[in-house]
C-alpha cells in the first residue's frame, strides 16, 4: 500500500479572522457565493463575489497573492479554455462574468477547507444530518460510513497503483479489464472484512438509546 | 460466515415499525468502500483531459459499478456519500479539489446526475442478475448505457448551459466528445460487474 493519505490534508495552519469564524458561517458564505453566481449571472455579481472572496483570503487568512494563484493551478487549464471560448464567441465581458464567477466559487470553497481542520469539517456535516433523525436518518451510522470511506481511499488508491503496475509488468496495461478487475474484487472483499470487523465489535448496529446522554454538544451542559 | 438470509427473509420485520429494511454492518461498509472506490478512481490520474477541461477519468466507471454491483439503494447511497464528501471540501472530485465551488463549475451537471445514474443502473441490474442466466454482460452493458443516456448526458448538457453559459448546440457538441469514452467505460463496468457477481454471488441475489 502506498501513501496517498497526504492528498487528503487540505488544512493549513495560519492566522487571521477566517480561522476564528465558525464553520457554519463560512459554509453558508461559500454556498451563498455559488448560489449568487449561478442565479444572478452579471458582471457586477461576479465583480462583487470575486472582490469579497479575494479580500477574505488576503486579510482573513493572511495569504499572499502568489499562494492564491497557486491554489487555482489545478483548475487553471479549464478556466483558460473556457475564458478563451467565451471571449471569442460571446465577448470578453461575458467571459469575465462566467470565468470570474467560477473562480470566485472555487476560491470561496477553498477558503473553507484551508482554514478548517478536517475533523471539524466532518463533525460539521454530521451535525447537519442530526435534524434528519426524524425521518429515519442515523447521524452516528452516517459518521461511521464517512470515516470508513476516508480510511479506505488511501488503501484503494494504493491497490489501484499496485494492480496497474502488475498489469504493466505482464504487458497488459492497455487491457483495462485486467487492470481494474482485481481492484473491484479487492474492494468488495475489503468491505466484507470491514463489515465483519465492525459487527464483531458491535459498532454500527442499530441501538437507538446508545447515544442518549453521550452527546458532547448537549446544549444543557 | 453465516448467511444472513434466514434472519432477514423471515417474518422478523415485526420488531420494527418502519417498513425500511435495516442495513447490517456489511451493507454499511460496502456503501462506504464503494464511495471510496469512486474517489480512488477519480483522483488517480487516468485518461488525458478532454475539451473544456471536464476531465475524462474513471469516475463515472465507479458510479456505474456502484449501481450494478450494489443495486439501487446501496449504490445510490454510495454515490451520495461520495458527493457529500466532495462537497464539504475533500479533494475527491477529478480535476479540481472539491467544495461547494464545483456547484458553479461546468461539470456540476454531471455530478448531480451521478446518484440518479447509479439508481437507474441499479434498478435494471437487479432484474438482470435475478432473472437472466445468459448474456448477462451484454444486458448489464445496456443497463449502464440506458442510465448514462437518461441521466448523465442530459443533466451534463444542462450543467454546461447553465454554468459555462454555452448555447444548447455547443453544449451537446462538447458532451458528445465524452460519449465514446462513456461507452467503453460502460462495457468495462458490465464486464467487471459479471466478475464481481460471480465472485460474490450473494451481493444482489440474497434479498430475492
Amino acid at each position: 500500500m502506498r501513501g496517498y493519505g497526504s492528498t487528503l490534508g487540505l488544512y493549513q495552519h495560519g492566522q487571521g479572522f477566517l480561522y476564528r469564524t465558525p464553520l457554519s458561517l463560512k459554509a453558508v458564505a461559500s454556498l451563498a457565493c455559488a448560489v449568487a453566481v449561478v442565479t444572478w449571472r452579471s458582471p457586477s455579481t461576479t465583480a462583487i463575489t470575486l472582490t469579497v472572496t479575494l479580500c477574505a483570503l488576503l486579510i482573513g487568512a493572511h495569504l499572499s497573492p502568489l499562494r492564491i494563484l497557486r491554489m487555482l493551478a489545478p483548475a487553471a487549464p479549464m478556466l483558460a479554455i473556457l475564458a478563451l471560448y467565451q471571449g471569442l464567441a460571446q465577448g470578453w465581458l461575458r467571459a469575465f462574468t462566467v470565468v470570474g464567477g467560477i473562480t470566485a466559487c472555487l476560491l470561496a470553497a477553498r477558503a473553507v477547507t484551508l482554514t478548517t481542520p478536517m475533523q471539524s469539517l466532518l463533525d460539521g456535516v454530521v451535525r447537519l444530518v442530526r435534524p434528519f433523525r426524524v425521518v429515519g436518518a442515523d447521524p452516528e451510522r452516517f459518521a461511521l460510513a464517512l470515516s470508513i470511506m476516508l480510511r479506505s481511499i488511501p488503501y484503494l488508491a494504493g491497490l489501484f497503483m499496485d494492480v496497474r503496475e502488475a498489469a504493466r509488468a505482464r504487458g497488459l496495461e492497455r487491457n483495462a479489464r485486467v487492470a481494474v478487475t482485481p481492484l473491484v474484487i479487492g474492494a468488495v472483499a475489503y468491505a466484507h472484512r470491514t463489515g465483519e470487523a465492525l459487527a464483531a465489535r458491535g459498532l454500527g448496529e442499530h441501538d437507538g438509546d446508545r447515544d442518549r446522554g453521550m452527546d458532547p454538544h448537549d446544549p444543557g451542559a | 460466515m453465516q448467511p444472513t438470509e434466514k434472519t432477514v427473509a423471515g417474518p422478523a420485520g415485526s420488531s420494527l415499525p418502519s417498513s425500511r429494511k435495516r442495513w447490517d454492518t456489511t451493507d454499511l461498509s460496502l456503501v462506504a468502500v464503494f464511495a471510496a472506490l469512486i474517489a480512488a478512481l477519480a483522483i488517480v490520474p487516468g485518461i488525458p483531459v478532454g475539451p473544456l477541461g471536464v476531465p475524462i477519468t474513471l469516475q463515472t466507471l465507479g458510479v456505474m459499478l456502484a449501481g450494478v454491483v450494489l443495486g439501487p439503494a446501496r449504490g445510490t447511497a454510495a454515490v451520495l456519500l461520495y458527493l457529500v464528501a466532495g462537497l464539504i471540501g475533500l479533494p475527491v472530485f477529478s480535476g479540481f479539489s472539491g467544495g461547494f465551488g464545483v456547484l458553479a463549475g461546468p461539470s456540476a451537471g454531471y455530478l448531480v446526475a451521478f446518484p440518479l445514474a447509479a439508481l437507474v443502473a441499479g434498478l435494471i441490474a437487479v432484474v438482470i442478475i435475478r432473472r437472466a442466466t445468459r448474456f448477462r454482460a451484454s444486458l448489464l452493458f445496456l443497463a449502464c448505457l440506458a442510465a448514462s443516456l437518461l441521466t448523465i448526458h442530459p443533466l451534463g448538457v444542462a450543467g454546461l448551459m447553465v454554468n459555462a453559459g454555452l448555447p444548447l448546440r455547443d453544449a451537446i457538441l462538447i458532451d458528445a466528445a465524452y460519449l465514446p469514452g462513456d461507452v467503453l467505460k460502460n462495457i468495462l463496468a458490465a464486464l467487471l460487474a459479471v466478475s464481481v457477481h460471480r465472485a460474490f454471488p450473494r451481493l444482489l441475489s440474497r434479498r430475492a
